[in-house]
């Protein structure tokens, strides 16, 4: 049966009216049907069906939000070889590599720092490749990018560090299939395993089979109901952040543009060929189009007249753990649990670079591209999962959880292509996890593209591949602690006392290549407000050493973006408010 | 650098521990801010010295009392204590450089921190807005910044009240106050004088359950509780306001006695201590907040003077006794400071305590050895307001067993 016909017939029995059409492999369905979560429905049966390269659902259901677009401004501000949508780490990375060539190239971000969407929320896990579906883009990306990291962070001077994974079996990995309890410990304890290592083999990544008695050892925090474990020594974790903000900065010192704070709202086309990127700021001439917008990566195709793909968001909330509990697991982990969640890898506990553990993520499918709540139900949801794993791991351990979005498509791999119709646009879509892993390679691939639609390459004599990061003092030694405050006493300063975050440090940050000028930005960049008392303390302080060091006045100050005021004004302000009225 | 006394946060603990300790040896204070006092500074509302001076200062009225007597103490603003050895070795960070002091007695009095909305795992979103009433207190009263216009707070503990209040004088709306317990958790004197004066509603038995909002706080949804304190469904209703203000709790700060390899007690989260205010590491001592959260600042005085004198004595070679018997909380009793008894030389030794549930009609007990040998009537004891036993030191000196109980008078 046809694609099509296949796809209506499976709304009718659902008695929706849906229409399927298909146009050079991109299935386009219209029609109506209840909700959003029939839309979802539909679209992902839809992206499962054979030779269907993308997926755009334009069925409309109650509720459905039109959407309105912002007014672009006219004047030109800009004129580039490349123009790349999106300051995450794809898009980032992506100008980074292009920086290597002798090309005008500008970089857009609406927000007001790079790294702002998924790539501030996501795990920082680098992974290897072994927990993504075989045969997939992403996994032979995914592999590719892991590999380059390790080069990267010397270039790039950004952490990076392979802790390890444990993939681990337990008694309740099969307690939810309907099969006997002593077949789903024998499948879990000697046929599972064999079939990653199997896998492993075949991508090349290193793994080994642990016994139950030895994980213990290593791990005694780990369930008692563990049966059987796969260790994988070359998983790798970064900083998600640090990564992008590198990757921007030395994009920077060769030559690419970036605009922060720079939305593009539309896009001028002529003869199948994008001409002008439009934005809240500006228009901007391009000779080539990279969309690596994430979350919004099909509207942006949309405006280039490319739409050949639908996103919709995945959340995934995350706890974070105070450092006290740095050392109650040795490396990062994950329950393998069956029936598998389709398209999830299902989570862990994660450590961070700083020892942090991370509990989750989860998943859920979110209306709202900008929802990034994180629900009660979902932190009892983490607990009870995850308690399969590390079932004393205390709740007032929790510091802080947050949310990110996965910007999914229904066909779920990523898109990385040559629009069909326009000859000079790019799609980076669909970058969900291993986005971050792969982004290295996704990088070379899109290098690959330009060069196959016509773009001519030459590379530079004077690239520089190296990028130095700003000092981190708690890092040091305390004879190098010593030189640096005798060289600027704001060195010897805590700010943050919970991450020993110096006055120093945080000026650096402020008067870095893409300057940190707001609560948030200062975060990423330094830690100061990470820690247990999550910037009660710190807040005022680093609020003011920006107003000082970039004189916005104090009561201006926000927390990130626009919209995000700490403060309505100067203290009395309401009062004299009250009293002119 | 070397001193006899180091005393580690320059709040009110820190104050009078070095005011007392200076009396007879070398002290150095070290403050990681810029300036002394603490919390004090920003506390300018009055109500605070009632016991030890009998009179209502402002809170940087009472710190100056404290820092006018600091006279031959060496200060050190702006400088963290980053670590302690066992050899009571520190290593310093500050304007001046990293640098180690050796000290013969010190007195940690880093007081305490605040709860975060993670730490009662309040759902939602991050947006600017969100406070804890610490901080809030001190972007109006320092830095001369208003957090907001249209105020929730959550919390109706004493400083929740005291920023109710605040707020409003500074012109902002308070749209009440949430408490998640069937009482209010402060005292009776500010419940009427920073709600009731000013007409701001306290809703009992309510929590904030989802916090709104992307940029900017948009509002909050509240609910009521039912008996195990878990919202009920139907009650829940949204609440716009720009501000929520978070007054849940107080932790004692202790990263550095942890980090040390101090005992600490679980129930307190501070440092196990004896009737000389010392921790389980020989030399080393505690006051204020590090040691127990108080309700009056005056408390932690007087906790500091005994840390004070007995680290002074310590630093001058002076030999204690180490009996080492534990005081345990007897009946209605969640925990007592001192946790310990060693025997020291002393003449009054006060027991700070909190009770499990409210009781009338009690008195409270001191045993020693099987037998009541001091005994107080109290009309009313319940878990937010710390009670005071006060006894002689020779009841308690050469004790076995000591226990503090709250029984009901027949």
């Amino acid at each position: 049966m046809r694609v099509e016909k296949k796809v209506e017939k499976y709304a009718k029995r659902r008695g929706w009216k849906v229409k399927a059409r298909t146009e050079d492999g991109i299935l386009y369905l219209e029609g109506e049907v209840p909700s959003y979560k029939e839309y979802v429905e539909i679209g992902r049966y839809a992206g499962k069906q054979k030779n269907v390269e993308g997926v755009v659902n334009r069925l409309k259901y109650k509720g459905k939000k039109e959407e309105k677009r912002k007014e672009g401004r006219n004047e030109i501000i800009g004129e580039a070889d490349v123009v790349i949508i999106g300051g995450g780490v794809t898009g980032c990375m992506i100008a980074r590599e292009l920086s290597k060539y002798k090309l005008d190239i500008i970089l857009v971000e609406k927000a007001e720092d790079v790294a702002c969407g998924a790539t501030k929320a996501n795990n920082a896990m680098v992974h290897t490749g072994i927990g993504e579906k075989m045969g997939t883009l992403k996994q032979k990306l995914c592999v590719e990018g892991h590999k380059m990291y390790e080069e990267l962070s010397k270039q790039l001077d950004f952490p990076y560090e392979k802790n390890g994974m444990w993939i681990i079996l337990t008694k309740d990995s099969f307690a939810d299939m309907p099969i006997p309890s002593f077949l789903g410990n024998f499948i879990a304890r000697f046929i599972i395993p064999r079939i990653i290592l199997r896998r492993a083999k075949k991508l090349g990544i290193p793994m080994y089979i642990v016994k139950r008695k030895e994980l213990l050892k290593e791990e005694p925090n780990v369930t008692s109901r563990a049966l059987v474990a796969v260790y994988s020594p070359t998983y790798g974790v970064t900083s998600p952040y640090l990564f992008t903000i590198a990757l921007a900065e030395n994009a920077i010192d060769n030559g690419v543009k970036i605009m922060l704070e720079t939305e593009v709202v539309d896009m001028i086309t002529e003869g199948g060929e994008v001409k002008e990127v439009v934005t809240d700021k500006g228009r901007i001439k391009a000779r080539y189009v990279i969309n690596a917008a994430g979350i919004y990566a099909d509207k942006v195709a949309e405006m280039a007249e490319a739409r050949e793909y639908t996103i919709h968001p995945k959340k995934g909330s995350t706890l974070i753990f105070d450092k006290d509990y740095g050392n109650y697991i040795k490396h990062s982990m994950t329950i393998l649990k069956f029936p598998r969640t389709e398209h999830y890898k299902g989570g862990g506990a994660m450590l961070t670079l700083e020892r942090n553990i991370q509990l989750g993520p989860t998943l859920m499918e979110v209306e709202d591209r900008e929802d990034t709540s994180v629900k009660a139900a979902e932190i009892e949801q983490i607990f009870s999962h995850f308690s399969l794993l590390l079932p004393d791991l205390p709740r007032k351990g929790v510091i802080a959880y947050f949310a990110g979005l996965r910007a999914a498509t229904f066909t779920e791999d990523f898109i990385i292509r040559r629009a069909k119709k326009v000859r000079n646009f790019i799609h980076v879509a669909g970058i969900q996890s291993p986005g971050l892993a792969a982004a290295p390679a996704v990088a070379k691939m899109v290098v690959g593209l330009l060069k196959e639609s016509g773009l001519e390459m030459v590379e530079k004599e004077d690239f520089n591949p190296y990028r130095k990061a700003n000092v981190v003092i708690r890092e040091l030694s305390i004879e190098e602690r010593k030189k640096m405050v005798e060289k600027d006493a704001r060195y010897g300063k805590i700010v943050c006392r919970c991450e020993g975050v110096t006055e120093g440090e945080i000026v650096d940050a402020i008067h870095g290549k893409i300057g940190a000028t707001n609560i948030d930005a200062i975060k990423r960049r330094t830690r100061a407000g990470m820690g247990r008392c999550q910037g009660s303390f710190c807040l005022p302080h680093v609020a003011k050493i920006i107003s000082r060091e970039t004189g916005i006045p104090l009561e201006k100050i926000k927390k990130n973006g626009n919209g995000s005021n700490l403060f309505v004004g100067k203290a009395k302000c309401l009062l004299e408010e009250k009293n002119e009225n | 650098m070397k001193t006899d006394v180091a005393v580690i946060g320059g709040g009110p603990a820190g104050l009078a521990a070095a005011m007392e300790a200076k009396k007879h040896a070398k002290v150095t204070l070290i403050e990681r801010n810029e300036e002394l006092g603490g919390i004090l500074q920003q506390c300018i509302h009055h109500g605070f010295g009632n016991f030890i001076f009998g009179e209502a200062l402002t809170g940087p009225e009472y710190a100056e009392h404290f820092i006018e007597a600091l006279e031959g103490v060496d200060v050190l603003l702006n400088t963290t204590v980053l670590e302690i050895d066992k050899n009571k070795r520190m290593l310093l960070s500050g304007p001046d450089g990293v640098f180690e002091m050796e000290a013969k007695a010190i007195i940690l009095a880093m007081g305490c921190r605040e709860r975060t909305r993670t730490q009662i795992f309040i759902p939602g979103t991050r947006p600017a807005g969100v406070y804890t009433a610490g901080t809030a207190q001190r972007l109006i009263n320092i830095e001369g910044v208003m957090p907001g216009k249209h105020i929730v707070i959550l919390g109706s503990g004493d400083v929740g009240l005291i920023m109710a209040r605040r707020l409003t004088l500074e012109g902002a709306k308070v749209e009440g106050v949430y408490e998640i317990m069937p009482k209010p958790g402060g005292l009776t004197r500010n419940i009427v004088q920073c709600l009731h004066d000013f007409d701001i509603p306290l809703h009992l038995s309510h929590t904030v359950v989802e916090i709104v909002g992307k940029k900017r706080l948009e509002g909050v949804f509240v609910a009521k509780v039912d008996k195990n304190f878990k919202p009920i469904e139907e009650t829940k209703r949204f609440v716009p306001c720009d501000t929520l203000i978070l007054a849940v709790g107080l932790i004692p700060e202790n990263e550095l006695t942890k980090k040390t390899g101090i005992e600490l007690d679980s129930v307190t989260a501070g440092p196990v201590v004896d009737e000389g205010m010392e921790t389980s590491m020989e030399g080393i001592f505690a006051c204020g907040n590090v040691v127990h959260v108080h309700d009056l600042v005056d408390d932690v005085s007087l906790s500091a003077i005994i840390a004070g004198r007995e680290a002074a004595k310590h630093a001058n070679g002076e030999k204690t006794e180490r009996r080492k018997i534990k005081v345990k909380a007897g009946e209605n009793v969640r925990y007592v400071v001192p946790q310990i008894i060693n025997g020291r030389d002393m003449e009054e030794i006060t027991f700070y305590f909190r009770v499990k549930n409210e009781m009338r009609n009690v008195v409270t007990r001191l045993i020693v050895d099987g037998e009541v040998r001091k005994e107080k009537r109290e009309l009313i004891v319940k878990p937010p307001e710390m009670v005071r036993l006060k006894v002689k030191g020779e009841l308690v000196k050469n004790a076995n067993s000591i226990s503090i109980e709250v029984k009901k008078v027949a």
